[in-house]
C-alpha cells in the first residue's frame, strides 16, 4: 500500500510543474455468472453459485509522466475454471509510473512485454483466459537514434495476486537496417534476447538456479514477398510435472519459427513451419504444464486457424512445446505448419458484382519423432514421421449478393488426436475424424433493422457423433442485439441440447451483454492459448465500461 | 478497499478537467517502422480508427464493409480508416496476406501486445472510433451488418464540426 501513496504523490508532485493539462482514462469491466443444477449435463452447481470476476484501471497522464492502477476483484469466487488462487479476493493488482522521453522511456512497478514475437518471452494480460503474468521490477527502453531500440527489464512475474520467488531478467535489442545499410528493395530487420530466469535450488546441487534463454531473429520484406525467422535456445533444465520434479536430469530446449508470405492486392498467402522440442518457459521450474497457464515466460500458442462457429470449434487443436517422460507416455515437443490461402475475385463474376472472397487454410502438427534411451536420454530428428496431433483444412467463400444480403460458406475437415480434445496420453487412443459445413446469411431489413442467420452440421462417427448447431441473432438497432442459439448433439442416445439466448447493448465506450443457457464443456481457446471451462447452465452477464 | 474507494474517488474528482485523448502509443507498420497514434490525426484530419483480428468475424465484416464503400465517402468526406490489429504472434503473420487477399485500402498497424487496446480498455473487439486532432469524438463496439451506414452519419455530422 505504501508504493501506491508514493505513487499518488508522484501525480500530484508532476501536477505543479506542469503546464499541460493532465488527462485521466480508464475502463471497468465485470464478467459474473449465476449457476444452477443441471441434470441433463451431469452439472451441479458449486456452492458458491454467484461467481464473479472484475477489473478496474485508471491511468493518469500529464506531460511525459504516465502512471496507472489496476484493481481486480473476484468475489465471492472466480469464473468457474479460473485459476482457483484468484477465489475470493480482491486488490490492486498492477500499479506502475512510467516516465517517457525522446531517447528514453522507465517504468517502475508492473508492466506488459514482448520480446519478437513472443516465443522467448511475452508478459501479458487476456481476462477471458485469466492470464496476467506482469513482471513487476523495472523497465528500461533506450532509443539511440531511430533505427534502434533496447530494452532492459528486471523483476518479479505475477502469480495470482502474488509474485513468483524468482527473479527474471530480459535484454533485447531491435535493429532496423534500412537506412544503416541505405536499402532501396527490401526491408530488413534483426533482433536478438536474452531471458534470465533466478531461481533458489534449495538443497538440491544438481538443478541449476540460473537458466537462460537466447533468442535471435530477422524480418524481411522485398517487394510482394515477406520472410520471418525466429529461433531459441534454453539452458538445460529439469522438468517438471504436476509441481514435481520428474527427475534431475537437465534437457536443453530450442524453438524455431520460419513465416514465409506472398502477397499483393487481391492475393495472399502465408506459410509458417514451428518446430518445439522440450519448449516451456515458466519463471517457476515445478510450473512447467499448469493448466491455468500461470507463471508464463515462453509464448507457444497453437498455429491452426482460429475458429469461431458454435461447431467449428469442439475439436481445436492445442499446441504441445513439451518433453514428457513418463510410464504412460514419451515425447519430446512438437513440428508442422499452417498455410494460409486468400483471394478476392475481380468485381464481375459469376457471383454478382461485388467481390466474392475466398480463404483457404491448411495446417497439419505431429510429434518430433524421438528415441528414448534407457538412461532418460532421447536422440531425435529434426522432423521425422511422428505422430500426428492435428490435421486440418478449411475453405470459407464470402459473397455479397446486393446491398442487402450477404452470405458466407465455411467447410472444415478435421482429423485430431484423442488425447489433445479428450485428455490422457497422446498417440495411442487414436483419432477423431470430422466434417463441418456451416452456412451464414447477413440480412439488412429496410427499416435499418438486421438478421443474421447460421446452420451448422458436424459430421463424425467417433466422439460424440453428429451435431446440428442454429443461431439467429436480429439486430434492433447498432446498440441493441438479440439473439437465439442451439447446439444440438443428437448423434447422442442423450440427444443433448446446447442452448443459448441473450442479448446486448452497446453505445459509446458502454456495453452490457447478458445471456442464459448451457455451456458446452471443452477448451475455449483465444489467441492460439486454450483454457478448459467445465459444462456448466445458467446465467453470464458481462459489463464494460472505459473513460 | 476503502483506500481503493479513496483513491478512485479522488481521481476521478480530476476526470472533469480530462477530455477523451488517445494515448500516446508507439504502434507498428508490418515494415517495423514506428508510428505514434498521438499523430495520426494532427491538423484538423479526421479518420476512422478500428481495432481489428485476423480471427474476429465481425472485425472482418466492418473492414470489408468500409473498404467497399471506401470511394464512394471519399468523394464526401475528407478521411483515412487505420486498421490496427490485435493479432498477436499466432495470426499477425497471416494478417498481411489477409489485408491484401481481401484487397483492403487500410492503412495498417499492429497493436502486437495490446498496448493501444487496453489503453482504450476495449475488452472486445471490434472498436470503432472517430479521431480528430487525437480527441476521441465517437466509439463503437461491436458490429452487425449496415453498422457502416450510422458510421458514415456519424463521420459527415463531425467532419462538418
Amino acid at each position: 500500500m505504501k508504493n501506491i501513496f508514493y505513487i499518488i504523490f508522484l501525480f500530484f508532485s508532476s501536477l505543479i510543474f506542469s503546464q499541460n493539462q493532465p488527462y485521466i482514462y480508464g475502463s471497468f469491466e465485470s464478467n459474473s455468472q449465476l449457476l444452477q443444477n443441471d441434470q441433463s449435463l451431469d452439472f451441479i452447481s458449486p456452492e458458491d453459485n454467484f461467481r464473479s470476476n472484475n477489473y478496474f484501471q485508471i491511468n493518469y497522464q500529464i506531460n511525459n509522466i504516465l502512471a496507472g492502477i489496476q484493481y481486480e476483484g473476484y468475489l465471492p469466487s472466480s469464473l468457474l475454471g479460473f485459476y482457483p488462487e484468484l477465489d475470493n479476493q480482491n486488490k490492486i493488482t498492477n500499479y506502475f509510473i512510467k516516465i517517457q522521453n525522446e531517447k528514453s522511456d522507465i517504468t517502475v512497478g508492473s508492466f506488459y512485454e514482448q520480446f519478437g514475437n513472443g516465443l522467448i518471452f511475452r508478459s501479458w494480460e487476456d481476462r477471458q483466459l485469466g492470464i496476467n503474468n506482469a513482471i513487476k521490477g523495472i523497465k528500461l527502453k533506450y532509443y539511440p537514434s531511430d533505427n534502434i531500440e533496447l530494452t532492459a527489464l528486471y523483476g518479479q512475474q505475477r502469480d495470482g495476486f502474488n509474485y513468483t520467488a524468482s527473479t527474471i531478467q530480459g535484454l533485447n535489442t531491435e535493429i532496423n537496417l534500412n537506412q544503416m545499410l541505405n536499402l532501396k528493395e527490401v526491408d530488413l530487420s534483426i533482433g536478438s534476447s536474452i531471458v534470465n530466469r533466478y531461481q533458489e535450488n534449495g538443497a538440491n546441487d544438481s538443478i541449476p538456479s540460473n537458466v537462460s534463454a537466447y533468442g535471435g531473429r530477422l524480418n524481411m520484406y522485398a517487394g510482394d514477398f515477406s520472410l520471418n525467422i525466429e529461433g531459441v535456445i534454453k539452458d538445460p533444465d529439469v522438468i517438471a510435472n504436476e509441481n514435481n520434479l520428474v527427475s534431475n536430469r537437465l534437457y536443453d530446449g530450442t524453438a524455431l519459427q520460419v513465416d514465409l508470405g506472398y502477397s499483393k492486392k487481391g492475393i495472399g498467402i502465408n506459410t509458417t513451419f514451428r518446430r518445439l522440442e522440450n519448449f516451456n518457459f515458466y519463471s517457476d521450474r515445478l510450473a512447467e504444464g499448469n493448466i491455468y497457464n500461470q507463471k508464463t515466460l515462453s509464448f507457444t500458442p497453437t498455429l491452426s486457424k482460429q475458429q469461431d462457429y458454435l461447431l467449428t470449434n469442439i475439436y481445436v487443436y492445442n499446441s504441445q512445446p513439451r518433453l514428457v517422460m513418463n510410464s504412460i507416455e514419451k515425447r519430446s515437443g512438437e513440428v508442422g505448419f499452417q498455410n494460409d490461402f486468400y483471394y478476392t475475385f475481380d468485381k464481375d463474376n459469376l457471383l454478382g458484382k461485388y467481390k466474392t472472397k475466398i480463404a483457404f487454410n491448411f495446417s497439419y502438427w505431429s510429434g518430433i519423432e524421438s528415441t528414448f534411451n534407457q538412461d532418460n536420454s532421447y536422440d531425435v530428428k529434426f522432423i521425422g514421421n511422428g505422430d500426428r496431433y492435428y490435421r486440418d483444412l478449411n475453405l470459407e467463400i464470402k459473397n455479397r449478393w446486393n446491398s442487402k444480403l450477404r452470405t458466407a460458406i465455411t467447410f472444415l475437415d478435421v482429423i485430431i488426436d484423442k488425447g489433445i480434445t479428450l485428455g490422457g496420453p497422446l498417440g495411442v487412443q487414436g483419432d477423431i475424424k470430422a466434417k463441418v459445413g456451416v452456412i451464414e446469411a447477413n440480412y439488412l431489413h429496410a427499416n435499418g433493422k438486421s438478421s443474421r442467420g447460421v446452420l451448422q452440421h458436424l459430421w463424425t462417427k467417433n466422439d460424440r457423433k453428429n451435431w446440428l448447431g442454429l443461431v439467429y441473432e436480429y439486430g434492433i438497432s447498432s446498440s441493441v442485439n438479440v439473439f437465439v442459439s442451439d447446439g444440438w448433439n443428437y448423434g447422442r442416445s442423450d440427444k443433448i441440447h446446447y442452448y443459448n439466448l441473450g442479448g446486448s447493448y452497446s453505445k459509446n465506450s458502454t456495453r452490457v451483454s447478458l445471456n442464459y443457457g448451457r455451456q458446452r464443456g471443452g477448451l475455449i481457446c483465444i489467441g492460439g492459448v486454450c483454457r478448459y471451462v467445465p459444462e456448466s447452465n445458467g446465467f453470464n452477464l458481462n459489463l464494460s465500461y472505459s473513460f | 478497499m476503502r483506500n481503493f474507494i479513496f483513491l478512485s474517488v479522488f481521481l476521478l474528482s480530476f476526470a472533469g478537467f480530462s477530455q477523451k485523448t488517445l494515448p500516446n502509443i508507439n504502434l507498428k507498420t508490418f515494415e517495423g517502422d514506428k508510428v505514434n497514434v498521438a499523430d495520426l490525426t494532427s491538423n484538423d484530419k479526421i479518420a476512422i480508427l478500428s481495432l481489428w483480428a485476423t480471427w474476429c468475424v465481425p472485425c472482418i465484416k466492418e473492414l470489408d464493409a468500409i473498404n467497399e464503400l471506401y470511394d464512394e465517402w471519399k468523394t464526401q468526406v475528407d478521411f483515412e480508416v487505420y486498421a490496427i490489429s490485435v493479432d498477436d504472434s499466432r495470426s499477425i503473420n497471416r494478417a498481411k496476406a489477409l489485408v491484401n487477399g481481401k484487397g483492403w485500402e487500410h492503412n495498417i498497424l499492429l497493436d502486437t501486445n495490446h498496448n493501444l487496446k487496453r489503453s482504450l480498455g476495449a475488452s472486445a473487439i471490434p472498436v470503432t472510433i472517430i479521431v480528430r486532432n487525437n480527441k476521441i469524438l465517437y466509439q463503437h463496439t461491436g458490429y452487425r451488418n449496415g453498422d457502416e451506414y450510422e458510421l458514415f452519419e456519424k463521420l459527415k455530422t463531425l467532419s462538418k464540426e
